[in-house]
């Protein structure tokens, strides 16, 4: 008798489906909690993925090369004087002077970064803003913040606003704008203001700033021209922009790594409790599968029957966690910031794009699906071996 | 299209302590056409040799030719290919699926066939209207009486149209009417041509008009074979 293996086939996956379909309460109950594990390794991988694409985004705007002062092994201040010995190694493009650091909001018990850049500077940069008053220079006691930071200080519509030196006398600034949300992972709790309104808040000396940023016009000179500037002044760190971009991957890649790890060991244990489930087969099953043994259905037949069955309910879980994870990554992953952001006073609202590689999926698909089916089907394997016999 | 088994032994868990010699040098030979009655006690044997017929297993020993082949030597995936083409086989408790309806019990054999859902319709109606159970077709099978479950399993018996027809034990949970409605039945098939195996201590089996021939068992030997 000439079989239609196609039709065959199709025969054996309507009667998986209508097989689902008569334990429909055990198969729904198996693909809730299949798909929120999807759901929380995907969330987790998406965000990582997603996080590092915007700091990618974000590095663009960071210098090629940040200069750094160390004394006893910590960064410390130094003299703008020494962008004049800069000045003499060729290739570099341009040089900023910054004051970078932090200010503790006692009253809203928050941390915020106060950069300070000369006044050219900033307007050159051309940071992206919202709700600017200035469209010039950024004056003497004007400042730009993030929009968490405004909100966190609670200052509305205000624009007038005061923080204190370290003698806590006072210093009056006013808002000449907000960044836009595009920045946030990094401009989150950043206030931008003038170099020598950093100076006075922070009480430097004259000429004192943080470090020095670094602009080359050739790209592909900037690690040569690094050594350069590290060699001339030893007493110093200089830091790449792919050296800053490995460190985020490293921070959110360990991170990531701890989180999943703990995330795929619950995948795991979904995978045992399958395979604990699945072999213990029941009396009725193993009926069921005596009976389509005798009537005539091969070995193989009853594995085609198990692989839809498990197919079915590991892809739909699939499916429907990675939908789920990339809404809720989409919508900020709030489920997950505070383990890859850390537990900041002061978070960034986030504005995130999931994005999905195809190594993402083979990786989900490698530990949910492919577990999952061995985990099904190898037992089914032991009962589709059953002897016709069994039902007599 | 015969059944004919030379010197045929079966021992179970053979080698080991558990052994079970369950036939012994069983020889027979049953025409095509022919309604043949096998009896025993329960332990006799007479299920084994029905399994044997019924292509189930093989043999551990002997020669064992159903059809046109002999199947001493065939592996399991031969004879599943071929149980399924040559042998319909009632259970004693019928051995239907309860959650299936009626016409997907029926039509269950044809789905490794590859028989597309409207041919095994198809297929299905002639026998849903012969049994008298076409007004039950839709019903899960868990739903419907002993007497039509009976009809049910022959039905899905005869939907590949096989040659031979076994039975074991297929009056064993029927009252009296539906036994004698499950003879008529099989003794339609029996004109229709079918050779009719039945496994059966039951006397409205045994001594039925139409069994041809009584085999009997005992301890996995054949005892005095009779014409009745």
């Amino acid at each position: 008798m000439q079989i239609n293996p196609f039709q065959r086939q199709c025969n054996i996956l309507d009667y998986a489906l209508s097989s689902l379909w008569r334990r429909k309460l055990k198969n729904a109950g198996i693909l809730v909690i299949f798909s929120l594990v999807i759901f929380l390794v995907a969330s987790f991988q998406l965000l990582t993925r997603s996080l590092l694409g915007t700091a990618d985004e974000i590095l663009a705007f960071a210098p090629d090369i940040t200069l750094q002062k160390l004394s006893a092994g910590r960064q410390v201040d130094m003299s703008e004087a020494r962008l004049a010995h800069l000045a003499g190694i060729f290739g570099i493009a341009e040089t900023m002077p910054r004051i970078w650091g932090y200010y503790f909001d006692e009253t809203n018990g928050a941390n915020y970064t106060v950069i300070g850049l000369a006044e050219e500077k900033i307007a050159a940069a051309g940071f992206p803003l919202t709700g600017q008053e200035e469209t010039g220079f950024l004056k003497r006691g004007g400042v730009i913040m993030s929009p968490a930071v405004r909100d966190n200080m609670g200052l509305g519509e205000r624009r007038a606003f005061s923080l204190f030196r370290p003698d806590l006398s006072q210093v009056s600034f006013r808002v000449a704008g907000v960044f836009s949300k595009e920045t946030n992972l990094v401009s989150g709790d950043t206030i931008l203001m003038c170099l020598e309104d950093a100076r006075d808040l922070f009480a430097l000396d004259d000429n004192a700033v943080t470090d020095i940023a670094i602009y080359v016009t050739n790209p592909l000179e900037i690690d040569n021209i690094a050594r350069k500037i590290a060699e001339m002044m030893p007493d110093t760190r200089v830091l790449t922009r792919s050296q800053i971009r490995k460190t985020y991957q490293a921070v959110f890649g360990w991170r990531s790594g701890f989180g999943s790890i703990c995330l795929l060991s619950a995948l795991a244990s979904f995978v045992i409790l399958a395979w604990d489930k699945a072999s213990g087969l029941s009396q009725e099953e193993k009926r069921e599968i005596g009976i389509l043994k005798f009537l005539g259905f091969e070995t193989r037949d009853i594995l085609a029957l198990r692989f839809w069955e498990s197919g079915l309910v590991s892809g739909l879980a699939l499916v429907i966690g990675l939908t789920l994870a990339y809404i809720h990554v989409a919508s900020g992953g709030a489920l997950f910031q505070p383990i890859l952001l850390g537990w900041s006073v002061l978070r960034p609202e986030l504005f995130l794009t999931p994005a999905l590689q195809f190594s993402d999926f083979l990786l989900l698909f490698s530990f949910s699906v492919l577990p999952y089916l061995a985990a099904t089907i190898i037992p089914a394997w032991r009962s589709a071996i059953i002897r016709a016999d069994t039902v007599i | 299209m015969r059944i004919e088994l030379q010197n045929v032994k079966k021992i179970y868990n053979q080698g080991m302590a558990s052994e079970v010699k369950a036939l012994r040098s069983v020889s027979l030979s049953i025409e095509q056409g022919a309604m043949v009655c096998l009896r025993g006690a329960s332990g006799s044997g007479k299920s084994t040799l029905l399994s044997i017929m019924g292509c189930v297993f093989p043999p551990t020993s002997g020669k064992a030719i159903v059809g046109d082949k002999q199947i001493s030597r065939l592996p399991d995936r031969f004879l599943t290919l071929y149980r399924r083409e040559m042998i319909g086989f009632i259970f004693q408790r019928f051995n239907v699926l309860p959650q299936l309806s009626v016409i997907e019990n029926i039509t269950l054999p044809l789905l490794p066939l590859g028989v597309s859902p409207k041919e095994r319709v198809r297929r299905a109606k002639p026998l849903l209207e012969k049994l008298s159970i076409t007004h039950r077709q839709d019903f899960p099978a868990g739903n419907i009486s002993g007497g039509e479950l009976q009809r049910v399993a022959i039905a899905r018996a005869l939907i590949n149209d096989p040659p031979f027809l076994l039975a074991d034990e297929p009056t064993a949970h029927l009252d009296t009417r539906l036994s004698l409605e499950f003879m008529d039945i099989v003794c339609g098939l029996k004109k229709a041509g079918k050779t009719v195996i039945l496994a059966s201590h039951d006397p409205l089996v045994a001594d039925h008009e139409e069994v041809d021939r009584i085999i009997d068992i005992r301890d996995g030997q054949l005892v005095l074979p009779k014409s009745p």
